[in-house]
């Protein structure tokens, strides 16, 4: 189980990116954690990482406290990061050094196979889209099947096409092992669309402002009355209420589509 | 872009006849470099043998070609070009080693860089021939004072490269590595070896490319043997061909050791997303 204790983070120029946050998660949870720009939802989950180190309080993996990146913390990172000199393979096996090459060969196959790029094994990464790319860095970081994996707005660089495959894409890859997720967006539906619980933080200072359950049934249909009504309540907790964003869409179609013959 | 203007581009794009271009076979583009220079040759040569010129001062490509010939059959050619050679390559693996250590040192560690990096910037602005003098009287007049000038020149572009290089590395990718918990070595042979190699290399050439010039002024300031000894002995006793032979004999030398250090780190630089792919 993973927990954290009143974690905060104050920067030395003295602003409060997050303001003690307690949470619990329990083994193979999916937790979309939303919230605008500053709300500190990516200094939380780098310092779940262990890639930095909170100033107040602490994270606590099965009874051991996170002070440095962890064997069973896997995170996947908004780009892909991919390191340039290395083949696609290689990039997906880089954390498997240690391990027999054998069983390093076959889970690096695997991995591709599932993500559906073993024709890019021999391949170098620039030869990549940026869809492939990130379904690489994915692979990369389910490959030593981590306990927990962090994800922080892994597909806000992409596409809305590819965005959604690579959802759905998740979802599956997530089945195979079950492991915790934590992943940061600000985008409200692909929070719907992957969570069993969201976690809504509103900034300064960064802080929990509501939890919502968000326990329909999978595959989740975005277009159904269910999935709007917690769309709403996100919204609403991130203080953007639907109809505003419906009145702003339409004066933009409006303007769009030339304000003068409009009327 | 409104929808008429874009239907208007893809039927001009459409109609458009695609421009014939100049292609050239693969095997001849290293050619096309030498239509130039052989061109010019050959013009020089046709105007020596006319007689418009008596090609006293300027020799003509034949000429050029005999003292060659004359300089390789008594083995003169081979003495210079090894003396040279060996004085560039101790320089040059001098000035490496210094360059890259105390380069890497520098990027690696700040309190490194504060410390040294003023002092070596101060002297960088020093025109390294000025060391000559000091060099002939701490070092003597022999290898000793030419090789430590060549390390010298060779030093700084390197030493710039490899902290320049260092200190660039990406953050984020270095991140990579924490994630995966490399140690300090791993971290360098997996992650910040690779990430320099590039820049690396090329400070290598600049490096190189300085030993060429430095070994000249080495050996202007008294050898016995050598390229720059030739180039010297020429002028004194009036000998253009000689002196050509010796430039060209340099050109060659410092193409192909340049080519060479391309050819050994090209298959450690195939990953690179490069402008020009040759």
């Amino acid at each position: 189980m993973l927990v954290l204790d009143r974690v905060g983070k104050t920067y030395p120029n003295g602003v409060r990116a997050l303001d003690g946050v307690s949470l619990e998660v329990v083994p193979g949870e999916i937790l979309v954690v939303i919230g605008g720009s500053g709300s500190g939802k990516s200094t939380m989950l780098r310092a779940i990482s262990g890639l930095d180190t909170p100033t107040q309080g602490r994270v606590v993996l099965d009874g051991a406290v996170i002070t440095a990146p962890h064997e069973k913390i896997g995170i996947i990172f908004q780009e892909p990061r991919l390191l340039p000199w290395l083949r696609v393979a290689d990039n997906v096996g880089f954390g498997l050094e240690h391990y027999p090459r054998e069983e390093r060969r076959a889970r690096i196959e695997g991995a591709l196979d599932r993500v559906g790029l073993t024709e890019k094994a021999r391949g170098w990464p620039r030869e990549l889209s940026g869809g492939q790319a990130q379904r690489v860095a994915i692979a990369r970081a389910l490959v030593p099947r981590p306990q927990v994996l962090l994800l922080d707005e892994p597909f806000s660089a992409l596409d809305a096409f590819t965005r959604a495959d690579l959802q759905d894409h998740l979802l599956d890859l997530w089945a195979d092992f079950k492991p915790t997720l934590v992943m940061v967006t600000h985008d409200v539906e692909e929070a719907i669309v992957l969570a069993d619980r969201i976690m809504v933080m509103r900034p300064r200072p960064g802080r929990v402002y509501e939890e919502i359950a968000c326990e329909l049934p999978r595959p989740r249909d975005r277009q159904s009355a269910a999935f709007d009504f917690v769309k709403r309540r996100v919204l609403a907790a991130l203080d953007r209420s639907l109809d505003r964003l419906v009145i702003t869409v339409d004066t933009e179609t409006k303007a769009a589509a030339g304000g003068g013959l409009w009327w | 872009m409104s929808l008429v203007a874009m239907t208007a581009t893809s039927e001009r794009a459409a109609t458009e006849q695609p421009v014939p271009k100049v292609r050239v076979a693969r095997w001849a583009r290293p050619a096309l470099g030498l239509l130039v220079p052989v061109v010019l040759a050959l013009l020089w040569e046709m105007a020596v043998r006319a007689g418009w010129s008596n090609g006293r001062l300027v020799p003509p490509p034949s000429r050029i070609y005999q003292e060659f010939a004359e300089l390789a059959r008594s083995g003169e050619l081979l003495r210079h070009v090894t003396a040279t050679m060996l004085r560039v390559a101790v320089g040059f693996a001098l000035g490496t080693a210094a360059g890259t250590l105390i380069g890497a040192v520098a990027g690696a560690s700040s309190l490194a860089r504060r410390l040294i990096d003023p002092s070596l910037q101060g002297l960088r602005a020093v025109p390294s021939i000025a060391w000559i003098p000091l060099f002939i009287l701490w070092l003597g007049i022999f290898e000793t004072s030419k090789v430590a000038l060549i390390a010298v020149g060779v030093f700084f572009p390197i030493y710039l490269g490899v902290m320049g290089a260092i200190l660039s590395v990406d953050r984020k990718i270095v991140e990579v590595g924490r994630v995966y918990r490399l140690s300090g070595p791993a971290m360098v042979r997996r992650i910040l070896l690779p990430a320099v190699l590039p820049a690396y290399v090329i400070s290598l050439r600049a490096g190189l490319g300085l030993g060429w010039m430095f070994v000249i002024a080495a050996e202007f300031m008294g050898a016995s043997e050598g390229l720059g000894y030739l180039l010297i002995d020429g002028q004194q006793l009036g000998k253009p061909a000689e002196i050509v032979a010796a430039i060209l004999a340099f050109a060659v030398l410092g193409k192909l050791t340049d080519w060479l250090i391309v050819l050994i780190s090209s298959p450690f630089l195939r990953w690179e997303d490069r402008f020009a792919r040759t």
